[in-house]
This record gives structure tokens, sequence and C-alpha cells, in this order.
């Protein structure tokens, strides 16, 4: 089956099985690979994407249901977020880094829904996200300083 | 075949004497590095034109003033191509910013590149300064004859060569064709500990910004031309092999091929895959869907009947039975002073099996033809699997290119290159590059898994609480059992880990292990036996400390020697690395000062303490835990750690924070249990990572490096997480966990 997505802005037209992930239909047919795959599940948010605008799982969404939305991805999150991006170099967040493309999303989408988040509003919303390496409290912190850095210069933009 | 000997870190010759791999590597030079370094990113691009200069294998410089470092070590989140690269820019005095990371492929030229043990800075912390040293002798040299001046009175600083008095300047690049002509030094000078400007300071590992915008290349993430994908169905015990296939699939849009896999032979080659059904197709989805449907019928093995229930109740009778002495262990009469009498202390202790589960499943990309073969996957040890890959096909290794991509997370799982030999034997059938994708099934169910052990702890103690007599007895499935098939005593290696190498004055002592033969591959993992021997002994002193009414730190500091050095029986630690009761007792002290231990904390709530040396390095934490909502939470962590000289503090915090959050998975939920030879367990939502709400704030003090040798980092924070939590929540609740994962 043929089916024409947008993605990250871009027309994109794939023949693949009507049941085929989001997932792997980024990383096998668009060749966009910072998405990841670590469970297929549902249950550690490495494949997180946005969907008109709210983070998803990209491992349970068939490529069926995705006509006539809008998808994006982690390589399009700079333009979006660059403070965001910013502060996750800047802080060193990453260690292995596979989980950080997902946690990315996640932090941008609760960032494009609530601009000054608590610690607690944080952990509410990647609790989806496991990073195996353990730089949970790097992300938070991150998160806030991107938080503060984008309201210090929100009106200019 | 690799021999046991290899496991070990401890017994690897680089190890035991860094200075020799030193001078093999210092002098090298006119070799031809790029033929055999590919960038990781875009690995597969074009090797670049030949530098202008190049001293040696790690480092060569461009005309245009580009430094590459070459890293031989793989790069799991550890920090190391960063740090690798710190230690050579520093002593070469160079622009961070014009600095490149290269990643070697596997190759003997390189030495050690086993990336294991938290030994890369140890192992090349010197070798690296004097690469970097060299090169800008070389560097002043060829500036001062350019200008017709002494060496003497020309610096190097900041990627430039500077003559003070003329204020002439060349920048590195103008110098490198120059610099080529030169003999490699012997002796450069290096800069003392004021002049490092990269080294003992934070900084950003150089992958973050690829990592932050999706462009990092991991295992999964490598593509070759016309490549395809590969998922393998594998027997659910070890060792079956595949009868019929129910239900072959045939004319599926996108399928190549359906291949069956032997069985891994029950005896050698170390690391072979598992075997079983793979399904080949043009596209991940379809391989996984097709896989996801095949009936498959599998022969027997003796491990169908392997339970792992089982297995832990026989450890736990073990270590209740007499079992074989350590050799050299024995210190004055244990039994007699038993009799004496006292306030006895006597435990059981007991650990689960644990999946190493990186966030990135195993997976490989190979590609083999007539005249080689070359493999992209996220490896620990390129180097060993080129020659596991070359013995498996025949080849010459010099026909076989091994480069590590990216790793997602190893945690000792990708020292075992199973699933590059996987892709290897598929892309030969196939004549075509194949990528071989692990679900999270296939990791958590064929994993090499961190052992399942008992120990069992008995002491009579002095009116202090000091032991005067101690019992230890250590019961698991060794690792050796993977390599030999009738091995299953514990080995040296493994007793040394927290066991046999106690720091605590005892007159009266006597040590015992017992092992059993597993029916599952067991594998090193983060911190290998010092999770559980860290565990119990750390979870057994603080219950001599409550058994007298004492604070556990001040117990903990009066059995401990005020100074001196560990004698340990077994093989001694090379000079520089024995357990130095005193670097042990700094780090409780400053532990006990960060937590602010004295402190009063609201009711219910308690600290607990834990201290463990290994890798070479001391690590004190302390945990704030409490119960909430039936389950142990825990609020605050403090980690007080001596690594020695370290490169990179940032990364020395980060592998802390990472190890409080490693520690505590396996804590509140590490158990991976086996019925009928297969594996229970499947994906996250039956084997839990510790999930960002449960992860504490982490405050971490380093001990200044003071010129000591370097130690590790990524390994020794992981032992003392779990037991801190005990005690904290024995200090809270009055309640005692002696199993873990934490049945709460
Ligand atoms: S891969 Fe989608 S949630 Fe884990
Ligand atoms: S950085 Fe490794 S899994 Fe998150």
């Amino acid at each position: 089956m043929v089916y024409e997505l947008n993605v990250n802005g871009n027309g994109q037209s794939v023949d693949v099985s009507p049941d085929t992930p989001l997932l792997w239909v980024l990383r096998d047919h668009i060749g966009l690979t910072g998405t990841k795959y670590g469970c297929g599940g549902g249950y550690c948010g490495a494949c997180t994407v946005h969907v008109d605008g709210s983070a998803v799982r990209s491992c349970q969404l068939p490529v069926a249901d995705l006509e006539g939305k809008s998808i994006s991805t982690i390589e399009s999150l700079e333009a979006r977020h660059p403070e965001l991006v910013g502060t996750w170099v800047a802080d060193n967040v990453a260690q292995c880094g596979y989980c950080q493309a997902g946690q990315l999303m996640s932090a941008a989408a609760l960032l494009d829904a609530n601009p000054a988040p608590t610690d607690q509003d944080i952990d509410a919303a990647m609790t989806g996200n496991i990073c195996r390496c353990g730089t949970y409290a790097r992300i938070r912190a991150a998160i806030h300083d991107a938080a503060s850095q984008r309201n210090a210069g929100g009106a200019s933009e | 075949m690799k021999s046991i000997a290899n496991l070990s870190p401890d017994l690897s010759s680089d190890y035991l004497s860094p200075e020799m791999s030193r001078r093999r590597f210092l002098g090298v030079s006119g070799m031809l590095v790029l033929g055999a370094c590919l960038p990781v990113r875009g690995a597969l691009a074009q090797a670049k034109a030949a530098a202008a200069f190049e001293p040696n294998l790690f480092l060569a410089i461009d005309g245009d003033g580009t430094v590459r470092v070459t890293a031989h070590r793989s790069e799991m989140g550890q920090g190391i191509r960063t740090a690798l690269a710190q230690v050579v820019a520093d002593e070469l005095d160079a622009d961070w910013s014009r600095v490149e990371v290269i990643q070697a492929e596997g190759d003997e030229k390189y030495g050690n590149q086993n990336t294991d043990g938290s030994v890369s800075i140890l192992l090349n912390y010197d070798r690296l300064r004097a690469t970097g040293a060299s090169a800008r002798l070389m560097l002043r040299q060829a500036a001062a004859s350019r200008w017709d001046v002494d060496v003497e009175s020309v610096s190097a600083v900041n990627h430039e060569v500077i003559h003070a008095a003329t204020g002439r300047r060349l920048d590195y690049g103008e110098l490198a064709a120059d610099a080529a002509q030169l003999p490699v030094p012997e002796d450069a000078p290096r800069k003392n500990e004021a002049e490092h400007r990269y080294i003992g300071k934070p900084v950003v590992h150089v992958d973050a910004g690829d990592i932050a915008r999706g462009q990092g290349v991991f295992g999964a993430d490598y593509r070759l031309p016309n490549m395809a994908t590969a998922v393998v169905v594998r027997c659910p015990w070890l060792g079956g092999g595949v009868k019929a296939i129910a239900n072959q699939p045939k004319g599926e849009p996108g399928l190549i091929s359906i291949e069956t896999l032997p069985p891994a032979p029950s005896a050698g080659p170390v690391f072979a895959p598992l075997g079983g059904v793979a399904v080949v197709a043009e596209d991940t989805w379809t391989a996984i869907r097709i896989a996801r449907g095949l009936q498959i019928e599998w022969t027997d093995s003796p491990n169908r009947s392997f339970d792992s229930e089982a297995l832990c109740r026989s450890l736990r009778e073990a270590v209740m039975q007499p079992g074989t002495p350590v050799p050299g262990s024995g210190k004055g009469d244990v039994d007699a002073a038993f009799a004496e009498g006292g306030t006895e202390v006597s435990a059981v202790y007991e650990t689960a099996f644990l999946a190493h589960a990186p966030m990135e499943p195993p997976v490989a990309v190979a590609d083999v033809s007539e005249s080689g073969c070359v493999v992209h996957a996220p490896l620990q040890d390129p180097q060993s699997a080129r020659g596991l890959i070359a013995g498996y096909l025949g080849m010459d290794p010099g026909s076989v290119a091994v480069t590590p991509t990216l790793l997602g997370g190893a945690f000792g799982r990708k020292s075992k290159p199973d699933f590059a030999l996987e892709a290897v034997e598929l892309s030969k059938r196939l004549k075509r590059p194949v990528r071989v994708q692990w679900l999270r099934e296939d990791d958590i169910r064929h994993d090499f898994y961190h052992a399942a052990a008992a120990q069992h702890h008995r002491a009579v103690l002095d009116d202090d609480g000091k032991p005067k007599a101690w019992l230890q007895r250590s019961a698991f499935p060794s690792i050796t059992t993977v390599f030999a098939a009738q091995a299953s005593a514990p080995a040296p290696f493994e007793l040394e880990q927290g066991f046999s190498n106690l720091p605590y004055a005892v007159e009266n002592q006597r040590m015992e292990s017992a092992g059993l033969r597993p029916g599952v591959r067991i594998g090193w993992l983060r911190s290998v036996c010092n999770v559980f021997h860290g565990f119990s002994a750390n979870v057994f002193a603080d219950e001599m400390a409550a058994a007298v009414g004492r604070d556990p730190i001040e117990h903990r500091l009066a059995m401990i020697p005020a100074s001196g050095k560990l004698q340990q029986p077994g093989m001694p630690a090379p000079e520089g690395h024995e357990l130095d009761f005193g670097r042990l007792r700094e780090v409780i002290k400053r532990v006990r000062k960060l937590a602010e231990w004295d402190r009063p904390r609201p009711e219910g709530v308690g600290l607990g303490f834990a201290v463990h040396q290994s890798f070479r390095s001391y690590v004190a934490t302390v945990l704030e835990a409490s119960m909430a909502n039936g389950r142990p939470r825990v609020s605050n962590a403090y980690v007080a750690l001596d690594c020695g000289t370290y490169v990179n503090p940032d990364t020395c915090v980060a592998q802390m924070e990472g190890a409080v959050a490693f520690g505590l998975s396996l804590a509140l939920y590490g158990d991976i249990g086996m019925k009928d030879g297969a594996v229970v367990q499947s994906n996250f939502h039956d084997y839990p990572i510790l999930r960002i709400a449960e992860a504490p704030t982490t405050q971490v003090e380093l001990v200044p490096a003071q010129g000591r040798l370097p130690a590790g980092v990524g390994e020794p924070g992981v032992p003392p997480v779990a037991p801190a939590l005990v005690n904290a929540l024995h200090a809270a609740t009055g309640t005692r966990h002696r199993s873990l994962p934490i049945r709460a």
C-alpha cells in the first residue's frame, strides 16, 4: 500500500504494509534513524515522535492511521526548540545517548504544553521514557534550563 | 579461544605493565593510520587524505591544523572518546574546537581494546600524554628550526608555536609537514598538574551535539547499500535446535529467505551464536512480523529442565554447608572463637539473575564477500570480535574489518559478539550485507546473565561490635561456565571482587565458596561479582553495628585499619593499586559530611550507608529512603568517589549518577527467572528499569587526584547502592531486607 505522509514538513510517499509501525517507516523507508527502537511495546519511549504536536510512541502507531497528520521527529526538533537542544548539550545530559531522542521529544511536548514545568510536572510527563544509563537528574535540570531560557527570550519569538 | 586469563582486566599484560605498553607505542612513526580508521559519523565515507603529521597511531595533524585523535576504545556513554582526546589535546596544547575524534577499527596494533573492566584511562593515560607531549615538542622543534632560534625560546600554546622575543607565531597546521620530518623524541617534557587545561576539567562529550540532534550513529543506524535485515527466533532453552517449522512462509512481499542456524556447540568457539531461525527481509518490520508468526518445533537439550528457583534453593543450601576454602585465606581459629561465644550475627543474602538490557538491543551489520568481511556493530571489544569472526570464516584477520559504532549502552553485554557472528553467517549465506536486529524480547531472553548468588555471613562480636571471628561463604554459577564445559567453581578473579578482599581487621576469618552449573549463559555485567559481594558484606556490616547499637559509620571506621594496605590472598594487586585503608576511610568521612549524616531526618525517613572498593576506586554512598505507598522511595543519594587521577570530572559525576540508577534498578526490580529452561521475562513491563519519578537527586564529591594512578569510574559506583538502600530502609522502618530485588 502506498501512503502519503507529512514528516518534518515534507511530503513522503511510502509503499509498506498497512500494519507497519511509524517507527520502522521512519527508520527503514524514510531514512530518519534518529528515532530509536527500544522495546516495540510502548514501554520505553525511545521511539517518541510528535503527531499533530503530541508526543506519541511511534512503535505503536500503524502507518495506515497517519495520513493527513503532521509528524515530526528528532531531526527537526532544533528548529522548533533550539534552547532544549542547546541545554541538552551544555548540561552534558546524554551518556550512551540511545534514549535521548525520545527524551527530547517528550520534553519538547511538555514545554509546548507547559512553559514552566515543576519537577513533578517533568516526572509525570517523562515517566514513559526509560534511560538505562540513568541520566534522569540531568534531564530534569536541562528541561528547567531550557524553560527559563525560553521564557527569558520568549517575548521576541 | 579466548582464555580465562583474558577475562579479568586485572590479569591483562597491559595492565601489569603500562610502562611497557607505552614504550611499545611511542616512536611508532610513519604508520599509515588512515587506511584503517574511519570517522564514526558517516563511517562509510572515504578515508581522508593522508595527514601532514602523524607522530603515532593515536594522533594526526592536518595541514589546516585539524587535530585528529584516534579513539581505540568503544563509546558506551562513559565518555571515553572525549576523555582520550582530552588527554592528547592537553599535552599537545591544542585548541579543543579543532580536535576531531576518529574511531579505530579493531586491530592489535592499538594494544588492548577490550572496553571492559573500567580500565580505559588506566591503560592509556600515560601513553596518550606521551603522544601529545612528543608532538608538541616536535612542533616547537619545527618552528625553532624554521626561525633558526633555540627550541627553548619557543613555546606551544593553544594551537600555535610562539617566539616571544620576536612575537612570531605559527599555527600547528603550518608546522605539521615540517614536524613530520623529525624523529619522535623519547622523553618529551609533560605538563605538571597545574598546567593542565583539559585534563581534570569538565568537558562536554564530543558526541553530545550529534546525539541531541538525532545524528549519532549507533549500531542500529548503520546502513549499507542493498542491506537486508534479519530477525532471529531462538530456541527458548539453551542448546536446542530447530526440529521443524510448521508454517514455512512463502511469497510474502519483502521476505528474502528463512535460514536455519545450527545451535551453539556446547564446547567452543566462545560467544558462538545460539542458532535458531532467521527471517531475512528487505525491511525490519517484515522480518519482525514474519518471525512472530513462525511456529517452530525445537529439539530438546539438557538445559530444558533448568529452573532458576531450584538453582537459587541450591545456592542457599550450599552456603549453609562447608565450601571450598579460598586459597590462602584462612586466619586464626574461627571455630574456637565461635565456641567462646559473644554476640553472634548470622544471615543469608540472596540476589537474582539479571539481564543487561542496554537501551539499544544487540544489533550488527556485516558484509561478507570473497575478499573479506566488514562489520559495523556496537562492540565493546572490536579486536577480539575481529579474531573470532576471522576464525569463524576461516579468513585472515587482515581481511576482516570490525568498526565499533556508538554503543547504545552495553554494561558488559556487547563484549560478547554472538550477535555480530549471526550477521556474518547470514551475510555469507545471502551474499549481501545483512543487519541482524535483536528485539527487546530476544535481548531479555537470550542474554549472558549476571549470576544469581547467595552469601552466608556469620560473626561473633566483641563489646564494640567488632567481629572476633567471621565466616563468609559465597555461592554462584561462575562466569567460567560459559568457557569450559566442566567448570563450576567460582574463579579467584570473581572472589577477589568484594569477597576475599574485604578491608576489615578480623583475627579469625574463614572464606569458602561453592559453584553450580546453570542452564543459561553467564556473563559479566557492570561491576560483576562486586554487585552481590558488595551487597552482602555491606548489609552484614550494618547488621553487626545494629546488633550492638552502634552508629553504622562509626562502627565501620572502627573495623577498618587506621592506615596501611590490604594484604589480600590470591593475586596481589599491582603497586599503587592495593586497597589503601586511608583512602577508604577518606571517602567514608567525606560522604558522612556530604549527606549530613548526623542531621536528624523526619520520622519514617532513614539513611543507609555502604562503602566498596572495586576497579581500584573507592566509593562510599549514603541513600536517604522511606516507604511510600508500600514501595521504597529514595529521595537523595550522596556519593564520595576516589578514582585517583581523573580526566573529566563531569563524566565521573555522571557515572556516579548513572550508577545510582543502575543500582536502584537492580535492587528494586532486577529479577530474571527461568522455568523449563526458558526465561520468564521478556520486555520492560516484566523486567522494569528505574523511571524518572523514582530517580533521586544525587550529589557527588570527587576526591582530588593528588597525582595518584587513574582508576575505574564506569563500574565502581554500582556496588554500594543496593546495600545502602537496604540499610536505609532498615533505619527507616526496622525491616531488614536480605534478598534482592526487594519485595516490599
Ligand atoms: S520502542 Fe516504542 S516505546 Fe519502546
Ligand atoms: S543515555 Fe543511555 S539510555 Fe539514556
